[in-house]
Parts: structure tokens; sequence; C-alpha cells
């Protein structure tokens, strides 16, 4: 009884450690400047993350795909709202076995209010607050199963073809509730730096191509569960990640390597290895 | 898995492709003769992707016929549609509202 009882407790960890995900923002140019007043901006992106280096030796490895579509709208010229609905696939190994699950990750809303913003003839500053909601809308296998207070604070400053921004956001988890079986999900502290380089491309000032390279922090605190930490919870990564943007008038194509240059990955949680981002945006 | 791979990889070149291929009139489609053409300094236009939110906010003025910016020249132009008066300060306030600031006018 009492080893069926420790399998019982093992495999729940070994759960636990799979499904925890979290994802690095990955393209944040321009975060901390809000868009025109009834402005249109649709995002989406293909996003590939893979995890693996089991320290359990059970041949644990977990592929994950998701496809954000973020729709934005300038409401006013210093208000915007988005929201944001992501598809998942992911794609799990253990001892031999796969598991392979798509479905809805839970629904983001999120405001957007500009602080302040400079523009002159030399540089552009403008800083922007967000305050968003994720609510447990999502398949099981990729809720939270809580209700996600997300503040943010972002500054971006523009001279000549450089392009810089800085951007920390808070995610609170289950501020308002608890989740599935009194587990009260880890909080994620987020801190992005982005630097990009722009070039004209043509004579008629219609598009431009931008080296980007990012480097982006987040720590997500241990889950919760009366008070206690639950192992195999709770996870720091730091990445630096090159990509690139084109920009033609109305529409702008972004990829990005993420590259985890350090981690520490609790208990029994496995390694994250390189990510892909692939995105596309429509302005109208 | 490999289908959804290149299903992804098909959607994002035909994405991009569509993207690219979205013209513009450019500068010498806007009409010329009898409009009145006006040019305005706007600071705060930082890549090609700004164009779009000050255009269509002057555009959507009732004496404005067109407008056109660009970010590297930090100047938009407008063109006035004919017989109507346009005051300055309804194209500098659609400026403000696409997040930027209205310079002189140039022309």
């Amino acid at each position: 009884m009492k080893r069926f009882f420790c399998c019982a407790i093992a495999l729940c960890a070994v759960l636990c450690a799979f499904l925890s995900s979290a994802n690095a923002s990955g393209i944040s140019i321009d975060a901390g400047l809000t868009p025109a007043e009834d402005r249109w901006i649709v995002r989406t992106q293909a996003r590939y993350m893979k995890r693996k280096g089991d320290p359990t030796h059970m041949g644990r490895e977990m592929t994950t795909y998701a496809f954000p579509t973020v729709v934005a709208y300038g409401l006013r010229p210093d208000f915007t709202l988005l929201v944001k609905q992501a598809v998942m696939h992911q794609d799990s190994a253990m001892g031999g076995s796969r598991n392979k699950t798509t479905g809805l990750a839970d629904l983001f809303v999120l405001g957007k209010y500009k602080i302040y913003r400079e523009n002159t003839s030399e540089y552009i500053f403008g800083t922007a607050a967000t305050l968003g909601m994720e609510f447990p809308t999502g398949a099981e296998t990729f809720t939270s199963n809580t209700w996600d207070l997300v503040p943010g604070l972002y500054a971006s400053w523009r001279s000549g073809p450089w392009a810089s921004d800085l951007g920390v956001s808070y995610a609170w988890n289950g501020f308002a509730d608890r989740g599935r079986n009194n587990i009260n999900p880890g909080n994620e502290f987020s801190l992005d730096w982005a630097l990009a380089y722009q070039f004209s491309v043509g004579s008629d000032s219609r598009a431009s191509i931008a080296p980007v390279l990012e480097v982006s922090y987040k720590n997500i605190s241990p889950d919760e569960r009366y008070g206690h930490h639950v192992s195999n919870t709770g996870e720091s990564v730091l990445y630096i990640s090159p990509g690139i943007k084109f920009t033609k008038s109305s529409f702008i194509l972004e990829a990005l390597l993420q590259i985890p240059v350090w981690q520490d990955q609790k208990g029994m949680l496995l390694e994250r290895g390189a990510g892909v981002i692939v995105g596309v945006r429509f302005m109208f | 898995m490999m289908k959804y791979k290149v299903s992804v990889v098909v959607f994002f070149v035909l994405i991009a492709t569509i993207g690219c291929s979205s013209t513009n009139s450019g500068v010498g489609a806007l009409p010329s003769g009898e409009y009145e053409t006006r040019v305005y300094e706007v600071f705060g236009m930082d890549c090609p992707g700004c164009h779009g939110g000050v255009e269509k906010l002057i555009a959507k003025i009732p004496e404005v016929e067109k407008a056109e910016a660009n970010w590297e020249d930090k100047q938009v132009a407008v063109v006035v549609k004919e017989g109507v008066e346009l005051d300055d300060e309804q194209v500098w306030d659609a400026i403000r509202r696409a997040n930027f600031t209205p310079g002189k006018r140039i022309k």
C-alpha cells in the first residue's frame, strides 16, 4: 500500500513537472507606444518550444506549438484594448509512450494606457501601463484554472535607426480564486529588453528591415497548496533572442530564435530548449 | 506532425506574400492638377508601419481627398478636395490622435 502511495505521489509530481509551461514574451518591440485612435492591429504567431533534459532518466520530452492571435483596437489615442486567444498543441513523451493534445489556451484581455509620450525631431520616448486578465476558459491541459491578473509597465525609446524597448510585467495567478485541488499557481515575473536597428528598404520609405536582439528574464514562483510549496514547480529562465522584423506599410513579418542561456528548474521539471517564434501583424 | 509543420509554413508564407504584395499608391499617385496639396511636419513616426494610422485619421476629415505620410521625411502630404476650405487645426488634431506631434505646415 505504501509503495502504491509513493508511486502515485511520484506520478503526480512527474505530471506537474510536465504541465508547467510558461512563455517568455518574445518580440516586445513597440511595447511602450500606444497605436493611433481607431487603429486595428491583428497579430498572429507560431511558437515552437521544446523541453528536454529529463533529470529522472524516464525519457520525458515535451514539444509545444502555440498559435496565439492578438486583436488590438485603439479606442482612444491613450487607450488600446487587446484580446488574445491561442491554439495549443502539445506532444509529450515518457518512457516510450506519447501523448498528443490540442486545444485552446486561456482567453486573455488586456488594456494598455499611454502614460507619457514625447515626439521630437531627434527622438521618441513613450511609456505605457497595461492591466490584463486571463480567464480560465482554456482546455484542460492548457488552462491555469484560475483568474489571473497581469499588470505591466513598458517604455520605448527611438532615435534615428535605433529602437529600444523595456518591459516589466507580473502575473498574479489565482488572485481571485484557487485552482484545481486548492493549488494556488505560482506568480510570474517577466523582464524584457529589446534593441533593434532599422534599415530602410527601397526608395519610397514604405518598407524597412530591422535586426532585433531581445533579452528576457522570467521567474515563476512555485505553486502553493495550503501554504506549502508544491514540489516540481517554479522556474527561472534567461533568454537571449536574436531576430528580425520586416515592415511594409500595414504589414509586419517578425521572427525570433529564443535561446535559453541560463535556467533554474525546480525538482524534476524538464529543461527548456531553444524556441522559435514566427509572426505576422496586419495594421489597418 | 509533418502535416502540421507544412501547414504552418504554408500559412505564414501565404500571409507574408499577401502582406508584401499589398500595394500602396505612392506619392506619385496623389491627385494633381486642380487639387491643393499641403505638407505638414509630423514627429513621432518611427517606421513604415506608422503611416497607416495617421493617414487614416487625416483621410477621415471630410475636406480631405487623400493623405500620405513619410516617416523618414517626418512629413504628411494632404490633398484637399476641390472647392472646400481645410482648417490646419483639423489636420493637427488628427496627427495628435494618431499619437504623433504636429510640426509646422511646410507647404
